[in-house]
């Protein structure tokens, strides 16, 4: 059977593909000795960049951090990951990004933009420190000495149980046609990439951190070990989450701010609002924690002299639970729990 | 700290040696020479390496490997045309060889690998890397697993990918002809 009395487009597409060149025979020996001497170089770099990635620690990206997260949460696949990240993400300042839902609904159902996106995690992402398992230790001594940082705890209550979660570093080359393509598809290409971000390496570590939960949280030892989804908390379970402040490191000549702006504007903000707020953000210091408008509400409150942002997701059930983020000293402190406004800050108060 | 896992050399050289010849025979279809092609494959590897060996362990790899190339493959294909980066013939080499000493024959073969890859390049990645895997090949078990998508949708991706590519080829050929019919009505020594 000939190509045309099959189909005539298949024929086309089949004709069309077959002129494409064919490559000669592959040297094996001579390419695998080049590839070998590529990985021993990669070994030679992985071994001296944790000393450069510490010596740029905070000052630079912090606004990467931001820009991450903004990302992030419009992918579903990455979102369970990026629930428990969000909530890390620390530098020296908290800021809030309300965000229109409706352009990320849209993506959220973007089954190719999701897929492009999750692909681009898993090819140019390279965990350099992978999360281990939570532990559960028996006490905040061991917590404190296992996470590397003094533990500070509600005043006059024991913890149910407390767990260290591992520190987490990744670092990832960013690929300016590929970064493009993904915002072409999700039908942005209004947006474009600076071309300063192609081939540059950013890199993210996120310490040890401990949970300490309080109250009736439910079987929270085996949510945390994966085992099960585990019996319902009640209203008196509180989880506090603390962990010091992450380090990212990035090319000297990539400006954040710069990614940023694209960023807010592919979570839906207009030019002139991405503008505005990028001028209002230290992007090297503040972690900009990203809400939904219409899906949560907040606001600023004060906790132990820090300015602290009170979150309350809405919808039925919900409307007690709160969620209050702050800074202090280096450590940032997430306390999820359920109450009025006083109730929340009145619990970050007694922490100690 | 604890740091990914690392390769044992032997094992990764292994894998090395059993997909790179093929790897780079599919990507050379959509970039300009063996070089580049053999680059694209080198830089999966060497991100195979860097990542450890946890993909190989969960029996991945293979997917793994045609994913990244391909898609990588496709990204500089976009890249090149972007930059008008053309195709490199060499005609002391190949299987055309005799062929392409031809000019004519050279010629026309170059324009058709150019409006083969604009096309491509005009496609949502996916889709041309759909394309390029199945005219490379690889049967539709073996694209699922690297395009990460259930077997039973292979064909209908498959067919719209098709479909797609048909109509822009087809209207990038018709555009061309009415281009150099207009051409020839404004030649004053016609």
């Amino acid at each position: 059977m000939t190509h045309s009395e099959i189909d005539p487009g298949m024929a086309t597409v089949r004709d069309a593909m077959d002129d494409l060149p064919k490559s000669g025979s592959v040297n094996m020996d001579a390419a695998w000795t080049r590839l070998r001497a590529r990985m021993h170089e990669a070994s030679d770099r992985k071994r001296v960049r944790w000393t450069a990635m510490r010596t740029w620690s905070l000052p630079v990206a912090a606004g990467l951090v931001a820009v991450a997260a903004v990302l992030v949460i419009t992918v579903a696949p990455i979102r369970a990951w990026a629930e428990n990240l969000l909530s890390i993400f620390r530098v020296e300042h908290v800021a809030v990004l309300d965000i229109s839902s409706g352009n990320l609904q849209g993506l959220e159902g973007d089954q190719v933009f999701n897929q492009a996106i999750a692909r681009l995690i898993s090819e140019e992402v390279t965990v350099t420190e992978a999360p281990q398992k939570p532990r559960v230790v028996a006490d905040a001594a061991t917590a404190a000495k296992m996470a590397g940082f003094d533990l500070h705890l509600i005043g006059g209550e024991t913890p149910s149980v407390l767990t260290v979660r591992s520190a987490i570093s990744a670092q990832m080359k960013l690929d300016r046609d590929r970064l493009q393509s993904i915002v072409d598809e999700a039908g942005r290409s209004d947006l474009r990439i600076p071309s300063s971000v192609d081939g540059a390496v950013i890199g993210l570590r996120l310490p040890a951190g401990v949970v300490a939960i309080y109250g009736n949280c439910g079987d929270e030892v085996a949510r945390w070990k994966g085992m099960s989804n585990g019996p319902a908390r009640d209203a008196s379970c509180v989880n506090l989450s603390e962990m010091p402040s992450p380090s990212a490191s990035a090319p000297s000549d990539l400006n954040p701010a710069e990614l940023a702006q694209v960023a807010l504007q592919f979570a839906g903000l207009s030019a002139t609002e991405a503008a505005n707020f990028t001028q209002t953000i230290d992007w090297t210091s503040t972690f900009v924690l990203p809400v939904l408008h219409g899906q949560s509400s907040y606001e600023k409150v004060s906790v132990k002299g820090n300015e602290a942002v009170l979150l309350r997701p809405k919808g039925p059930g919900n409307s007690a639970h709160f969620v209050l983020v702050w800074i202090d000293n280096g450590i940032l402190y997430t306390l999820m729990g359920t109450g009025d406004d006083t109730t929340a800050v009145n619990l970050g108060e007694k922490i100690e | 700290m604890a740091m990914a896992a690392n390769w044992v050399e032997s094992e990764f050289e292994a894998v090395f040696r059993e997909h790179f010849g093929r790897m780079v025979r599919i990507t050379r279809r959509v970039l300009g020479s063996d070089a580049e092609a053999e680059e694209i494959c080198s830089d999966t590897f060497l991100k195979l390496y860097r990542s450890g060996p946890g993909v190989a362990a969960r029996g991945t790899v293979t997917a793994w490997l045609y994913r990244v190339a391909t898609r990588a493959s496709i990204d500089r294909l976009r890249q090149n045309q972007r930059r008008g980066v053309g195709e490199e013939i060499d005609p002391e080499t190949g299987p055309e060889a005799n062929d392409l000493q031809d000019p004519l024959i050279r010629l026309m073969r170059s324009e058709r690998i150019a409006a083969v890859r604009s096309t491509l390049a005009k496609l949502k990645p996916e889709k041309a890397q759909l394309l390029l895997l199945r005219h490379s090949g690889l049967s539709y078990q073996e694209i699922a697993d690297a395009m990460r998508m259930k077997a039973a949708s292979v064909g209908t991706m498959l067919a719209r990918a098709e479909a797609e590519f048909s109509t822009q080829y087809h209207g990038r050929q018709n555009a061309n002809k009415r281009g150099t019919g207009l051409q020839m009505a404004k030649d004053p020594s016609d």
